[in-house]
């Protein structure tokens, strides 16, 4: 019986997910064919572009890595009901944290230099994040509104890092130096720019999940975000259950920043980051806030995002289609009429 | 320099920089005493802003372009109120995902119209009349700040004393505020609380496609993202101004005042612009928290 409720549950989901979807495909053709003077060859482009040769493909896959970090980031907040609006943010001052530290030990050995600039870059992450929670603990204060604006204040002070302090004098583009070569990440899949990172980052993915599901405080966690009067009854902290999930989210999208920076650019370059914060909320919502989910949501993003990008150097259309693709899958998935919709209707006896 | 010199205009640029954040906050309150976070302000002052210059340039007339771009708005923020009340979704993801279709929308169509994702400028629009009334100039101080702006200014006031009528005065906004505190009675008088959700949302399309029109109708031009967190900090407003639309006058003018006062700083100490830029956010989310401590000591 637990095993049939578990999998029309699965079905449901899925069903309305590829509603969504669905939805979300059928707004992308209509825009490409009002939009686009040659819509056969921008449709190629779109879909089959990220996967044409080892190139793309690894970029694609590359570009999926801070995706997986910063949905699953957001999925900690919201299984907790805590909203973080500040990935952006987060991902883009942890960023600029690695960089940081990676420009102030050039001579490091490598293990050194990278362990120290992925702390630098969670904790600042983390310490972001973490401020509304503890705003919302301590006054009640709204940390959707505060996470947002905290954020959005951050990104042009670091922007000013980037083109003052940090800024390379040696060329006029708004980006800090290159950090010394022992800190770039591997490369697994040249001529493309994925590197050994995804490994890592899928362990962590399924780490998390354990967290989240098989301990004691992601039970509490997750006990919190369903309902935090009956668990503040059942004798949970619930204090600490705003605090905590949002050190950890801000905590994996300072992380998601080292790793573009590390992994990708190998330097801080003006709005180095832009898009993966929101683009992890929608990841997580996708992935209904499962951590395992969270890899195929992002690879589905990072499919979007490169298609975009293939049809705008290959067609005529601009890659701000895909925002308004997304927008789409934002409205939608969590559309409760869409699920009660396809949930078979229970025949009353 | 003399003080006088000095604040009169800073106040009177103050006056007309609150603007979008007043229209704005009062939408948004509509939608606040409804029951409902509305975070897609931003997005729809950003539809607003977009197609009323777009539209106002296509018909050279300031009025049509004011029409079409509110009702345009008012058409947008339709779809988010459809999607959350009718398909009950979630509003806060709903609201994103306006913000969102906004950011792709307004630049998709600017690209596609224009050829650029750039600043749009539009020479031969007319400007925007100015209230002018030479008796009343001659008032000191009160003259100098309060007379001399366009009259969308104007008409913000005028929002603001009819949205008082409308939510103290009338059944509407009874049942309004009746939605948001308790909904299960209004369910029980026989009423339909989602009818005063959705009619709050409408509300906030209207004042929030004006707050557009302000900034681009008056500059005469179209700045990719011209909202720049104007609806974030509406929303802050709204929670300054205890949720009442005279103490939303109030709030948004401080936050005039932090604007101007920001510009104005630009321009005879050396700071950064991007600190300029990041400074309403600061200033907004410690307005927040300082205001979230007030309140949480006189709870105790």
């Amino acid at each position: 019986m637990q095993v049939r409720i578990k999998r029309s549950g699965v079905f449901v989901s899925a069903a309305g997910l590829s509603i969504t979807l669905a939805a979300a495909f059928i707004v992308m053709l209509i825009m490409i064919f009002s939009l686009s003077e040659t819509p056969k060859d921008t449709i190629y482009y779109f879909f089959a572009g990220p996967v044409t040769n080892n190139y793309y493909l690894g970029n694609m896959l590359n570009s999926a890595i801070p995706l997986i970090l910063t949905g699953l980031g957001i999925s900690f907040a919201f299984r907790t009901s805590m909203f973080n609006l500040g990935g952006e943010g987060q991902v883009y001052a942890g960023g600029l944290a690695a960089t940081a530290v990676c420009l102030a030990m050039p001579a490091a050995a490598g293990f050194t230099g990278i362990s120290t600039a992925i702390i630098a870059a969670v904790v600042t992450g983390a310490v972001i994040a973490g401020m509304s929670g503890f705003f919302k603990m301590k006054w009640n204060t709204d940390e959707l509104i505060s996470s947002f604006l905290i954020s959005n204040a951050l990104i042009y002070i670091v922007d000013n890092f980037i083109t003052g302090v940090l800024d390379d004098p040696e060329n006029n583009l708004l980006t800090t130096k290159k950090i010394a070569e022992q800190f770039w990440f591997k490369k697994i899949y040249p001529p493309s720019n994925l590197d050994i990172s995804i490994f890592f980052i899928v362990i962590l993915a399924v780490l998390a999940y354990l967290y989240l599901f098989r301990t004691h405080q992601g039970y509490e966690m997750r006990m919190c975000g369903l309902n935090s009067e009956f668990s503040r009854y059942g004798g949970i902290n619930v204090g600490k259950y705003m605090v905590l999930p949002m050190l950890i989210s801000g905590g994996f999208h300072g992380l998601a920043g080292a790793v573009s920076v590390l992994g990708t650019s190998h330097q801080c370059y003006k709005g180095f980051s832009g898009g993966m914060g929101w683009n992890g909320i929608a990841v997580a919502l996708i992935a209904r806030n499962n951590p395992i989910a969270v890899i195929p949501a992002a690879l589905f993003f990072a499919y979007l995002e490169a298609g975009a990008k293939s049809a705008m150097i290959n067609a005529d259309i601009t890659i701000e289609i895909a925002s308004i693709v997304q927008s789409v899958v934002f409205f939608l998935i969590t559309a409760q009429a869409i699920y009660n919709f396809v949930k078979p209707r229970r025949r009353s006896a | 320099m003399n003080s006088g010199e000095f604040s009169i205009p800073l106040i009177h640029n103050s006056v007309s920089i609150m603007t979008p954040f007043l229209l704005a906050g009062i939408g948004g309150l509509m939608t606040e005493l409804a029951g409902m976070l509305n975070i897609a302000l931003e997005g729809l002052i950003l539809i607003g802003a977009f197609f009323s210059v777009i539209f106002a340039a296509s018909t050279g007339s300031l009025f049509l372009g004011l029409l079409l771009g509110i009702m345009m708005t008012i058409f947008i923020s339709w779809i988010f109120g459809a999607i959350t009340l009718y398909l009950k979704a979630n509003v806060f993801i709903t609201g994103l995902a306006t913000n969102l279709l906004a950011g792709g929308l307004t630049t998709v169509l600017s690209f596609h119209m224009f050829g650029t994702k750039g600043v749009l400028m539009f020479q031969d629009l007319p400007k925007l009349p100015s209230l002018k009334i030479p008796a009343l100039h001659g008032i000191p101080v009160l003259g100098d700040i309060l007379l001399g702006h366009n009259i969308l200014v104007y008409f913000g006031w005028l929002i603001v004393v009819l949205a008082w009528v409308l939510i103290y005065k009338t059944p509407f906004g009874f049942r309004l505020r009746g939605t948001g505190s308790n909904p299960a009675a209004m369910t029980a008088l026989g009423l339909k609380p989602i009818n005063y959700q959705m009619a709050g949302i409408l509300i906030s399309g209207f004042t929030c496609g004006l707050a557009g029109a302000v900034l681009t109708l008056n500059l005469g031009a179209y700045v990719p993202n011209i909202s720049s967190g104007r609806g974030w900090i509406a929303l802050v407003v709204i929670y300054l101004g205890g949720k009442t639309p005279f103490g939303i006058l109030g709030a948004a003018f401080i936050f005039g005042l932090a604007e101007s006062f920001s510009n104005y700083a630009q321009g005879f100490m050396n700071i950064p612009a991007d600190f300029i830029l990041a400074f309403p956010y600061l200033i907004t989310v410690v307005a927040m928290v300082v205001m979230s401590i007030i309140q949480h000591q006189k709870a105790d």
